[in-house]
């Protein structure tokens, strides 16, 4: 008995369905090796431009870092952070700021009385790690301050690490352009 | 000693990299956070008694000229701009005039947060005019009144520094370029 064309088509596509189910599913195998290859690289990267900077600088809320156009890179220094509402040194909030001046009570003739005896504490630190490596102690303090910080308040500043033989200081800015 | 037969196929497992994927997916948003996204830089400032010491060279050509002594005051109307002369715009006689600026502000009914409004062209056109009198003087005295912003004084050191000047790739062997005017900025308190 022959069969219809048509009838030959079913039938070949009835045996066909019936292999692929006797099929076992074969388990799909990502290729992780090139992307691998591509986060690694980026991680590295990541990490160089990390390590590289002598200072890690980030700005506390609120604060609005100045625009300059000097391009001379941050020295390794002692970071003060001095936003329009707070003084913070070593992660610590030591003083707040109305209007960006600080509050009279704290500063004795220019001295902020807070900011001298955590500064001398660290300095005194900073000096005896210095004298052990045999190396000669050279205060610079980065003033990271606020678009809007009062003259008097970066004298303030500039004159409490003065006292504590400061003798370099930078005020830290955002490149323009 | 064992043979290793021929055909015998050696499986090698494959090392399973995902918990390093994951590790290194975390590591990339985390540097990213810790990465600085705007470029930040630092202006060296003195207080006046540690002023920048110059070479001996320098300071044997400096002998011959009379010091500068360029200061500028920041006023709230305004830059006051002296030299050991005289003040600019003083009264023929007199070394000072401390009752107005010498160079009144751009914008003068600007509101006091507008830091744009001083004249830094003019200031910086000042600064160029004394830097040719002066060759080798780079030191500025820069005051300013209690309640000047820290944006202003930062941006009267750029007009006083020179709008194209880069110190980035200066050594201490290398001659001062002509567009860096005056950079080694001491600040000074209450100096009128």
């Amino acid at each position: 008995m022959s069969m219809t064309p048509e009838e030959l088509f079913r039938l070949k596509k009835e045996i066909k369905k019936a292999k692929r189910r006797q099929d076992t599913e074969k388990e799909a195998k990502l290729g992780m090796t090139s992307l691998m290859d591509i986060v690694a690289i980026i991680v590295i990267y990541l990490l160089k431009s990390y390590a590289s900077d002598p200072v890690l600088i980030t700005p506390i809320a609120e604060q609005k870092i100045p625009m300059s156009r000097m391009d001379m890179p941050i020295k390794e220094g002692v970071a003060l952070y001095v936003s329009s509402r707070e003084l913070i040194f070593n992660e610590e909030q030591l003083a707040t700021l109305t209007d960006g001046e600080l509050d009279a009570n704290i500063v004795q003739g220019h001295v902020i009385r807070p900011l001298f005896e955590k500064l001398e504490e660290e300095t005194e630190k900073s000096k005896q790690v210095f004298e052990a490596r045999g190396e000669e102690w050279v205060g610079h303090i980065i003033l990271i301050g606020d678009q809007a910080l009062k003259f008097s308040t970066i004298v303030d500043v500039m004159y409490t690490a003065g006292r504590l033989e400061y003798s370099e200081y930078s005020f830290c800015i955002i490149q323009k352009g | 000693m064992a043979r290793v037969r021929k055909n015998e196929e050696l499986e090698v497992e494959e090392a399973n990299v995902l918990p390093v994927m994951n590790i290194m997916f975390l590591l990339i948003p985390a540097l990213l956070l810790a990465m600085e996204v705007a470029s930040l830089a630092a202006i060296a400032v003195s207080p006046p008694k540690f002023a920048a010491a110059p070479s001996d060279k320098k300071e044997e050509e400096k002998k011959e000229e009379k010091p500068l002594k360029f200061k500028v005051f920041i006023l709230s109307d305004g830059f006051r701009v002296s030299t050991a002369a005289q003040q600019e715009g003083a009264e023929a006689g007199k070394e000072q005039d401390s009752s107005g600026p010498s160079i009144p502000l751009a914008k003068p009914g600007a509101d006091a947060t507008d830091y744009e409004r001083y004249d830094y062209a003019a200031l910086e056109a000042k600064a160029k005019e004394l830097k040719d009198k002066a060759k080798h003087e780079t030191v500025v005295t820069i005051s300013a009144e209690n309640d000047i912003p820290m944006q202003v004084l930062i941006s009267t050191m750029d007009a006083v520094r020179g709008t194209d000047c880069k110190l980035v790739t200066l050594t201490d062997d290398d001659e001062i370029p002509e567009e860096c005017l005056f950079f080694q900025p001491i600040v000074e308190a209450g100096a009128g």
